[in-house]
């Protein structure tokens, strides 16, 4: 990983506050009290002064344009619920990064695991759509267990085959969007749309769709939620100590009898797991029925998400809350100044490519570069 | 010291920017186009007099060689004929469509052209909850016990007959007996030029034999040129004399690798899609004979201009759909096929000739 | 003769492979041909982009970012040579992205130490973006690549229509490129060292071995190829630019790496393997001969990877330090 922190010595992800810390307060403190914060805020108004540049040279005002995105994002009637709605998936395909990472896997399968559980999901919740809210809890949960079967067989592959889990999750991401065009396109393809040949499942009903509650998407309280119990279960339990002794040093791990296989198919299921409800919840809450348009980038965009919060589960929250803000902002900006949506891509990247260059932090704090920390992920291992 | 680190990934990031000397300035600052004497901006869209037009792509973009880019200058051309507003917007998200789609009836737009049977749905909804703006769904065929919105039509294409008169130059044509299809996703404006084609070419020529084959996977079916390339270069190898480029940038990939071959424009030749692949893909003009072509643009252009005045006339308008002109090949394809082809689109225009295409 | 039996399975396998393909060709001349070719020309950018992984991880630097390194050279050399109507300095944009970007991937996993898997992420990532955004529609190649046949060879049946005739520059630099590194990497003393530097890097260090600059130098340098795999699909694989038109084929070239066990030759022959596959899957759904669905046979290439390296694991090893920064001092 990159320069997590100052101290060099300092572990893979600093570990989160004080006992008497609450999770929501966790990650502000986290953010101010830890000077990863400073170089990510540094890292922003960087790439959003590069960002500048680039939209200067679209012939656009930069402030207007950025003016326009947050309010676009934020202010405009139904915004910020879009932005929510839109930052609930990222979280959880931020989270389904993180997990996997703190043991030292790095989990590109995202995209496919959200596929195959946004299929999953709007299926079974269409199945059971008569059950009413029973019925999306039971859409939710085969999402899960979708995404989680696919990441478990990179789990697998990894624990017992020696195959890298990144070669692997790549492979199953092709297989399973293959797999999805495949079902949407054929056996769970809508009747309705067997005539015109629409790639999109059964509608689910009404009443088994997942909403909101007071504004705020139910999707997002649960990602929320889940995000906090991420972080609890990293830093407060047996399991979350064994993940970060694995992710540490493999070796000492297995000395002190840790079951380095089961640690590492388990971290893939529960990264998987994550992806997938991302996914079941993506088809349930927005367009209540699967296409193919509806994954998008989100798996990937996990990857951005999980590095911009410095693998740290609450600090997902703020990144993909970024993340939806942009994506939000972007059809309005184009409305607004005619400049592509694809700068809000740029700029994401920019923004990653700042945060993860560790010579930025080096540079604030003027650490030493001598002694930086081991890798975080296990390529060749 | 510290400022040369600072400035390194910044200069870094422009040079990389600048990578391929790809510094040609966007011509036009915004997705707005104005002629001479029309609306500067869309603050007056609300106005009687002042005529607004807007378009939102679904997950395309409006340079896509495909139908966003047909729809998109329809639409423009329209709003220049009659001196309106025109603007765009390209969607990243499909749960974007309503939010795009809104920021156009908030502004009161005029008309809002939306793209793709995938927002087939959205379309509906918002034409439902915006009576003042008038909707026009291109590719979109809507469920008319559902949608009773007046103020909203579907742009359908027979895409089959243009796929079948294609099909059926392709057949006399050929001398190999042998034609194919190079196509892209597997969804319904793709299968009935593909199914038409293959009609067209049967009917033409019982001998004859079609090879197709879709691209496999969903998310970048169209924009596979490398893909199509290969393909064509196979089926080409395998004896196949005439290739049907079908599916965007996959397709335009086939008919350009038709033009690469050392027989292309004298015994091997290449059908374009869509629009007169002619002018659009220049790179296939060795071998282009012809193009099954969906009038997008002009049915686009039609019905923004029809929608200033008057309404709809149903719920579906069936735009036109033909060959394109055969250019240099002109003096190349035989007087006689000439006259067969253009009997049977006679024929299909007047709807005594079907051409079986079911999906 | 001697290295005949050394190299008894490579050996019988190639002939294997040559009687089985021989066998096809007789049977069906002008399929075993056509689809020899399109496995050739599937094969052409893997393996120049499988290249790359090889020098980079012998050297012990993973090199995740190919696929972003590809499509930007794929991007620089089509808009160059369009701009410029040279396909020369299109070729040579390509080449010099490609070398950028793996510069800037060596300065930073190398130099800063940054986590060689993000600095390849945030490469592809940036790569992403950079191009989509400055796409511009409307340009096209001033010509055609120049291609030629092989005086005799291309006479031979079945390998001269697929190896030797309408040779063009990428594959020519395929070829060379998969039998220079091969001999490189085990017959020089820069393949020692660079192995070394992959293996054991402390040990390379106490024998007098610039190990990070041997590493900066060697994914630098590799970047060219990546560059020329990207200009092969937007100049000669097909004439235009688009976005995202690498479609992981960058990422396939590393499984490919893998299963060539880190070895040039083997690479190329598993991208051989790779390209007949999909051929395969090709000619299922154009001869209708079973009905699949496209959707799955185009798994097919995705799945054979996986099960090839769940059996293939505990057989081939990668080198020992790649994935690792080197730290001088570190033990």
């Amino acid at each position: 990983m990159t320069d997590l922190t100052k101290e060099s010595a300092a572990p893979a992800s600093p570990p989160p506050a004080k006992p008497e810390d609450k999770p929501s307060g966790g990650a502000l403190a986290f953010l101010f009290s830890h000077q990863s914060g400073i170089v990510i805020a540094v890292a922003l108004l960087v790439a959003l002064a590069i960002g500048a540049i680039l939209i200067r040279y679209q012939g656009v005002s930069p402030f207007y344009a950025y003016e326009t995105l947050v309010k676009e994002a934020l202010f405009v009637d139904g915004g910020l619920e879009r932005t929510l709605v839109k930052t609930a998936p990222l979280i959880l395909t931020g989270l389904a990064v993180v997990l996997p990472l703190r043991v030292g896997l790095f989990n590109i399968g995202g995209q496919g695991q959200l596929n195959l559980g946004a299929i999953a999901g709007a299926w079974l919740g269409y199945l059971f759509g008569g059950w009413g809210p029973l019925g999306a809890v039971i859409g939710m949960a085969a999402g899960i267990v979708a995404g989680a079967a696919v990441a478990a067989i990179a789990g697998a592959l990894k624990a017992w085959r020696g195959v890298h889990e990144v070669i692997s999750t790549i492979m199953l991401n092709s297989i399973s969007v293959g797999i999805t065009w495949w079902l949407v396109q054929g056996p769970l393809q809508a009747e309705s749309a067997k005539v015109s040949h629409i790639p999109q499942t059964e509608e689910i009903p009404e009443a088994a769709r997942v909403g909101s509650i007071v504004g705020i998407p139910v999707s997002f309280l649960i990602a929320v939620a889940l995000a906090a119990l991420c972080w609890w279960v990293l830093g407060r339990t047996t399991l979350g100590f064994k993940f970060d002794t694995v992710g540490k040093n493999k070796h000492a791990a297995v000395y002190a009898g840790v079951p380095l296989n089961k640690i590492i198919v388990l971290s893939m299921v529960f990264g998987g797991g994550l992806a997938g409800l991302a996914g079941a919840l993506e088809a349930q809450g927005t367009l209540h029925r699967f296409e193919p348009a509806i994954t998008g980038s989100l798996g990937f965009d996990g990857i951005t998400i999980a590095l911009l919060a410095r693998i740290n589960p609450v600090a997902t929250i703020p990144a993909a809350f970024l993340v939806g803000v942009l994506r939000t902002g972007a059809g309005g900006l184009q409305f607004a100044t005619g400049i592509a949506p694809e700068i809000v891509d740029l700029l994401l990247a920019l923004t990653l490519l700042m945060v993860s260059i560790p010579v930025l932090g080096k540079w604030i704090f003027r650490s030493r570069a001598d002694k930086v920390q081991a890798s975080a992920t296990s390529w060749g291992n | 010291m510290k400022a040369k680190y600072f400035v390194v990934p910044a200069v870094a990031a422009l040079a990389l920017a600048g990578c391929g000397g790809s510094t040609g300035n966007t011509s036009s600052s915004g997705g707005g186009s104005q002629a001479a004497g029309a609306p500067t901006d869309d603050s007056k869209c609300a106005d009687k007099d002042v005529f607004c037009v807007g378009l939102v792509t679904d997950t395309g973009k409006v340079d896509d060689k495909s139908f966003n880019q047909s729809a998109h200058e329809g639409a423009k051309k329209a709003a220049e004929n009659v001196k309106g507003y025109y603007k765009y917007i390209e969607t990243q998200d499909a749960k974007d469509y309503a939010a795009n789609m809104k920021k156009f009836t908030d502004k009161k737009y005029d008309v809002v052209v939306t793209v793709g049977f995938l927002m087939t749905d959205a379309t509906a909804a918002a034409a439902a909850g915006a009576p003042d703006t008038k909707f026009i769904g291109v590719d979109q065929g809507y469920d008319a016990t559902k949608v009773t919105a007046k103020n909203v039509t579907g742009l359908i294409f027979p895409e089959d007959q243009a796929g079948y008169g294609a099909g059926y130059l392709a057949g006399l044509l050929t001398k190999t007996n042998k034609l194919g299809q190079v196509l892209g996703l597997e969804i319904p404006p793709v299968q009935k030029f593909a199914k038409g084609f293959e009609a067209g070419a049967k009917a033409a020529n019982p001998k004859v034999t079609v090879t197709t084959v879709y691209h496999p996977a969903g998310d970048n079916a169209f924009a596979d040129p490398v893909w199509g390339a290969q393909q064509a270069k196979t089926q080409l190898t395998q004896g196949a004399d005439i290739i049907f480029g079908a599916g965007g940038n996959t397709g335009n990939g086939a008919l350009q690798e038709v033009a690469k071959d050392s027989g292309a424009g004298k015994d091997k030749f290449c059908i374009g899609v869509d629009t007169d692949q002619w002018d659009t893909v220049p790179a296939a003009q060795k071998c282009l004979v012809t193009s099954a072509m969906k009038l997008i643009s002009l049915g686009v252009t039609d019905l923004v201009t029809k929608a200033k005045d008057a309404d709809f006339g149903g719920l579906q308008t069936m735009g036109k759909a033909g060959l394109a002109p055969y250019h240099d090949f002109d003096s190349v394809v035989p007087a006689d096929v000439k006259t067969k082809v253009a009997d049977i689109v006679k024929q299909m225009e007047a709807g005594t000739l079907q051409t079986g295409v079911t999906l | 003769m001697s290295w005949i039996t050394k190299n008894k399975t490579t050996v019988g396998a190639f002939v294997g492979v040559m009687i089985a393909a021989y066998l096809f060709y007789f049977i069906s001349g002008v399929k075993a041909t056509s689809m020899f070719a399109y496995a050739w020309a599937y094969a052409i950018p893997l393996v120049l982009a499988a290249m790359v992984g090889v020098i980079g991880e012998r050297s012990g630097v993973v090199n995740i970012g190919i696929e972003g390194q590809m499509l930007v050279s794929a991007f620089g050399a089509f808009f160059a040579a369009a701009y410029s109507g040279s396909l020369l300095v299109g070729i040579l944009v390509g080449m010099g992205c490609g070398l950028i970007l793996g510069g800037f991937l060596a300065w930073t996993s190398v130099k800063w130490r940054m986590d060689q898997i993000i600095a390849g992420v945030v490469l592809n990532i940036v790569a992403t973006g950079i191009t989509s955004f400055y796409y511009k529609p409307g340009q096209q190649l001033p010509g055609l690549m120049p291609t030629w046949d092989v005086p005799i060879l291309s006479k031979i049946p079945l390998l001269g229509p697929v190896f030797f005739s309408g040779v063009g520059v990428f594959a020519t630099a395929a070829i060379l490129a998969t039998l220079a590194i091969h001999f490189a990497l085990f017959y020089t003393r820069w393949g020692l060292r660079t192995r070394s530097v992959g293996e054991y890097p402390s040990a390379a260090d106490t024998a007098g071995i610039n190990v990070e600059r041997l590493r900066l130098i060697n994914v630098t340098l590799a970047g060219i190829l990546a560059g020329m795999a990207g200009a092969y699909l937007s100049m000669d694989g097909s004439s235009s630019f688009e976005r995202g038109m690498t479609a992981g084929r960058g990422f396939l070239a590393l499984a490919i790496m893998i299963m060539g066990a880190w070895r040039p030759l083997r690479a190329g022959a598993a991208a051989l393997l790779f390209g007949f596959i999909s051929a395969i899957g090709n000619q299922l759904q154009a001869d209708k001969i079973i009905t699949v669905a496209p959707q799955l046979v185009g798994t097919l290439p995705y799945i054979m990877t996986l099960v090839v390296l769940a059996v293939a694991a505990g057989k081939v090893r990668a080198p020992g330090a790649v994935g690792q920064p080197f730290v001088k001092g570190d033990k």
